[in-house]
């Protein structure tokens, strides 16, 4: 017998066989009642809310607490160029954490900087720092004083600005001269 | 003897001399183009021509690695390069001559600037030597560290920035906005017409001598530096002034007011005119003074 032959038989036999099987009971009713109604979740979104919150109030106490026990609380004291008045301020005492950040890497620019120029003019610029110093400080004695006068703080605030900006732009100075470098 | 001691004496003389490289270079250029000089030390006098090329002419040290002239398109780049660990004779003084509609840009460290009869855009900056511009008719922005600046415009509008640390900056003949602050330079402006002028010092003074136009702006402030506003002609504005230690002089009539019984401020507050600009000083400690002419 070819395989012609043997697909021919099998093709017959296949035929005789049924083609549609009744099923024991009606199982219809209860797939159509399960479509309509979908299932309930037990997690619903006010559990979801509490279980987040309750989630997020342990991490931060757990947070908290690692830190404190591994750190323990420092009272920084701050120079008077460096603090803005409680009173007048707000409970924003100090400056950011930003802006200090964001100082101290300027006066890494400008130290760098100093150095390529002359003594002369590394001299000016120091002193020219130290009077905006000094006037922040000024300013910070007299808010002390006078913690609601706007025209202070006002002063103090662009006192801070020119300081920031006499730092970055003295920072960036010779940036703008190239030399060369394979020498 | 005495010819030995003379050809020595004579050598001593004229090494510095020969020390010097004479340059005189040209580069073709567009008539709108930019161009960018850098100089480390000596001067950089830019003067605009009516050519359509580059010249750069003066004497470089005898450590300047070399004086680069190169165009790209519409951009010309002149640079006096000196190695990074440079000897002593690194100073150049060269003149670049520029087509007048050119726009430049010039840095240097321990050199002065000067410009003349430049019309395009103009950005000066130099840390220890002194800026001076003459015959600006468009936007420029100039500054020094410990040197002086000194703007002189043409009366045209414009849009100007000028800016030192310790040296003294003047503005005059300009129109238009004008920022200027110091830190302990004084800052003078004289015989423009601006719509604009904000200027700040720490410990310098402040001085402006010129016309507000209508619906201008000035708003002037100092720690402990005076302050004093002369306007030409009649002025319309309304006035804030507001000195925390300071004394306040006004012309114009109205006389200051303590801020408060326990403290020494003087706050003024009126309208002048139609009341249409406006003025706003502010000091820690400096005096003002406000009148016209």
């Amino acid at each position: 017998m070819n395989d012609i032959d043997r697909d021919d038989k099998l093709i017959s036999a296949a035929s005789g066989l049924t083609t549609g099987i009744s099923p024991e009971r009606d199982l219809w009713p209860g797939i159509e009642q399960a479509i309509a109604t979908p299932k309930r979740s037990r997690w619903t979104p006010m559990l979801a809310q509490a279980a987040a919150v309750v989630l997020l109030i342990g991490a931060s106490s757990g947070i908290t607490y690692f830190t404190m026990k591994e750190e323990p609380v420092v009272i920084q004291q701050f120079s008077a160029e460096l603090r803005f008045e409680q009173t007048a301020f707000g409970a924003e005492q100090t400056l950011g954490s930003v802006y200090r950040g964001a100082q101290g890497d300027y006066r890494t620019d400008l130290d760098a900087e100093l150095e390529k120029l002359s003594p002369e003019v590394r001299a000016d610029i120091e002193n020219n720092l130290a009077l905006i110093k000094d006037a922040i400080a000024e300013i910070n004695v007299a808010l002390e004083k006078n913690p609601d006068n706007v025209l202070l703080q006002e002063l103090l605030v662009r006192s801070y600005r020119e300081q920031h900006t006499l730092l970055r732009r003295v920072g960036a100075l010779t940036k703008h001269v190239m030399v060369r470098k394979d020498i | 003897m005495n010819r030995i001691l003379v050809f020595v004496l004579g050598g001593l003389l004229v090494s510095p001399v020969l020390a010097e490289e004479r340059v005189d270079r040209t580069i073709d250029a567009a008539p709108d183009g930019e161009v960018e000089i850098y100089n480390t030390a000596g001067s950089i006098t830019v003067e605009g021509w009516s050519r359509d090329s580059v010249r750069v002419t003066g004497e470089i040290g005898d450590d300047v690695e070399e004086l680069v002239l190169e165009r790209d398109g519409d951009y010309i780049l002149v640079k006096v390069k000196v190695p990074r660990n440079h000897g002593r004779d690194i100073d150049a003084d060269i003149t670049v001559n520029v087509p007048e509609d050119s726009a430049i840009e010039v840095s240097g460290v321990s050199a002065d600037i000067d410009v003349e009869a430049v019309n395009g855009d103009q950005s000066l900056q130099t840390v220890s030597g002194d800026v001076e511009v003459d015959g600006v008719s468009a936007n420029i922005e100039a500054a020094s560290v410990s040197g002086d600046v000194e703007v002189t415009g043409t009366g045209k509008v414009g849009e100007a920035a000028a800016a030192t640390v310790s040296g003294d900056v003047w503005v005059s003949g300009f129109a238009g906005e004008l920022e200027a602050e110091s830190v302990s330079g004084d800052v003078t402006i004289t015989d423009g017409s601006f719509e604009r002028v904000y200027f700040e010092t720490v410990n310098g003074d402040l001085i402006f001598s010129g016309q507000l136009l209508r619906g201008g702006k000035i708003a002037a402030e100092s720690v402990n530096g005076d302050v004093e506003l002369d306007f030409d002609g009649a002025v319309s504005a309304s006035f804030d002034i507001e000195t925390f230690n300071g004394d306040i002089d006004n012309c114009f009539g109205p006389k200051p007011e303590r801020t408060s019984r326990y403290a020494p401020g003087l706050e003024l507050s009126f309208s002048q005119g139609d009341g249409d600009g406006r003025v706003v000083i502010e000091t820690l400690n400096g005096d003002v003074s406000i009148c016209n002419d």
